[in-house]
């Protein structure tokens, strides 16, 4: 069984598809890529896959259940969790509370810890304070635990938004264009940060536009254009498909 | 840990201190009541207003709902203050819990303005309903309260129940807020959407924060009752859910400790406009534009007034 399947799934907003029938699997384990145009409905998909958006058509499986209709909680309760293209960390806050906030629905505490049982609850909030810097040793953020994220370099706070979807423990990761405004140093060692999640048993799926990066760590591809899967197949079969050339590149700049 | 245990006694110890300091004025122990019911009823607030970044102009109803509470309790139906007062808190709680839930539907302003209709029927039911409210008179005679064998009747008696009081409030809501749920409350206010995909329930989060902070307003209530040992509809208008707005934001909104200065600046205010009568308001209102011009996020707050 993959650990992600969607069937068909469509997304209209007003008159325009932004996806149409789109039907993918995602076996336990991989990293796999999708890439297409701009408004090519890659970002949409992300949305409808974290419960973001709800599709008009179609199922989305996770682990074998229905999650077509969850709200966006419960899907990361079931080990779903996401980044977004235009960064959202909580910016006035501080990168430990971050980490902690992503671990909301891993926390078991009680209200009737909080008001009848305080020790119990102070105990289980240090535990995962504990478990969250560990997150912050393996992308080297650990002198800046109680800085406000908004002080953190650009780099650093798509790192610190990694770390704070990965806080709720997900088996599958999606990242939305993880490298956007990421320098070269800081995109290499985000493809090693990656790649060491993957050995750890995090599934993948990355949205992006950086081709060097996405052939480079991604298994599989999947080609998007005008909200249709376009193709799909390993990275050095997608590169050199003219097709998929044309479509990203137009047909005058070609290569 | 232990610069806040050596902090907490500190505080502990000024506040048994301050009536000797204020030598037993009445007047000035007056005041400093006032302070204490304020301090509850805005700590609350800023759970609602200041943590999860609702704009509640309702808080008056849930202070009255607890204040006709605990009168109607004591003078009608016999009960003691103690149960008055859990009674009060949880019926406020109650009523956060119902008013909260259209805040799954109702977004930013409009909730804002439900808050305001909530209030102000409250405050029309009351005039009205004299049967039970004994209308614009209000409820007299509330008998004088005693916590275990304690007869609280004297202006120092009422000060040690309200410092009780206010350290339940303070210690209960600073447990909560260095807990999941207060950090989800603080999600919710920065990034609603990115809070739901942390895996945050943000309608119910919502509703309990309202629920929350309603119900400490239910317990300043009840204290205010058998402290005026009368209750009438004037206590609960627009213009004191307006007050407690403004000291909230005075204060700092998102950091309980800066509710105190907010409620004590605003306090010793009104006391020194008092001649000017009702122009104080406009000097009150003079101060909160400073405030927001020069230091938006209040005298200690953590985070600017948004959207």
């Amino acid at each position: 069984m993959a650990l992600l399947e969607t069937q068909q799934v469509t997304k209209t907003f007003g008159g325009v598809t932004a996806v149409k029938s789109i039907s993918l699997k995602v076996d336990h384990g991989e990293i796999v890529g999708m890439i297409g145009p701009n408004g090519s409905g890659k970002s949409s998909f992300i949305n409808l896959l974290s419960g973001i958006y709800k599709p008009d058509i179609g199922r989305i499986l996770f682990e074998g259940e229905d999650i077509t209709n969850y709200p966006s909680h419960a899907i990361t309760g079931k080990g779903i969790s996401r980044t977004f293209q235009n960064l959202r960390v909580f910016s006035n806050i501080s990168v430990l509370d971050n980490l902690l906030i992503g671990r909301h629905c891993r926390i078991k505490n009680s209200l009737f810890n909080v008001y009848l049982n305080p020790l119990a609850s102070k105990k289980i909030e240090k535990e995962s304070e504990a478990s969250v810097t560990s997150l912050l040793e393996m992308v080297d953020l650990s002198d800046r635990i109680n800085d406000f994220a908004r002080n953190l370099s650009y780099g650093s706070q798509r790192l610190l938004e990694i770390c704070r979807a990965l806080a709720s423990e997900p088996k599958l990761l999606l990242l939305d264009e993880p490298c956007a405004g990421m320098n070269p140093a800081e995109v290499e060692s985000l493809s090693t940060f990656l790649k060491g999640l993957q050995k750890s048993g995090t599934t993948i799926f990355i949205i992006e536009h950086n081709m060097k990066f996405i052939m480079s760590i991604a298994e599989r591809i999947i080609v998007l254009n005008a909200g249709e899967k376009f193709r799909e197949g390993i990275p050095q079969v997608i590169q050199s498909d003219k097709q998929v050339q044309k479509i990203y590149l137009g047909e005058e700049e070609e290569g | 840990m232990n610069k806040r245990l050596v902090a907490y006694s500190a505080t502990l110890i000024a506040a048994i201190g301050l009536p000797f300091a204020l030598s037993n004025d009445p007047y000035l122990l007056a005041i400093t009541n006032f302070i204490i019911i304020y301090s509850i009823l805005c700590l609350g607030l800023n759970l609602i207003l200041g943590y999860s970044g609702l704009l509640s102009l309702g808080h008056a109803a849930f202070y009255g709902i607890g204040a006709y509470a605990t009168a109607i309790l004591m003078t009608k139906h016999g009960f003691g203050f103690l149960p008055s007062l859990v009674i009060s808190g949880l019926l406020a709680l109650l009523l956060g819990f119902v008013l909260g839930l259209p805040t799954r539907k109702v977004r930013g302003d409009y909730f804002c303005l439900l808050t305001l209709a909530f209030g102000e029927i409250f405050r029309l039911v009351t005039q009205a309903w004299i049967g039970f409210t004994g209308g614009a008179m209000g409820i007299v005679g509330i008998p004088i309260p005693t916590v275990f064998g304690w007869e609280i009747k004297s202006e120092v008696d009422f000060y040690f129940l309200g410092i009780a009081l206010l350290g339940f409030t303070y210690v209960t809501l600073k447990m909560l807020i260095e807990s999941k749920f207060g950090r989800a409350f603080i999600a919710i206010r920065e990034d609603e959407l990115a809070a739901s995909v942390m895996g945050i329930n943000t309608p119910i989060y919502k509703i309990l924060t309202f629920s929350i902070g309603s119900f400490y307003a239910g317990l300043a209530g009840s204290y205010l009752a058998v402290y005026q040992t009368t209750v009438t509809p004037s206590n609960f208008r627009l213009e004191e859910s307006c007050l407690m707005i403004i000291m909230v934001i005075v204060g700092g909104m998102g950091r309980l400790e800066a509710t105190f200065p907010g409620v004590a600046m605003m306090a010793i205010a009104i006391e020194l406009f008092r001649p000017i009568a009702e122009y104080r308001l406009l000097l009150i209102g003079a101060i909160m534009i400073l405030v927001l011009l020069f230091r938006p996020q209040g005298f200690l707050g953590a985070s600017a007034f948004k959207d």
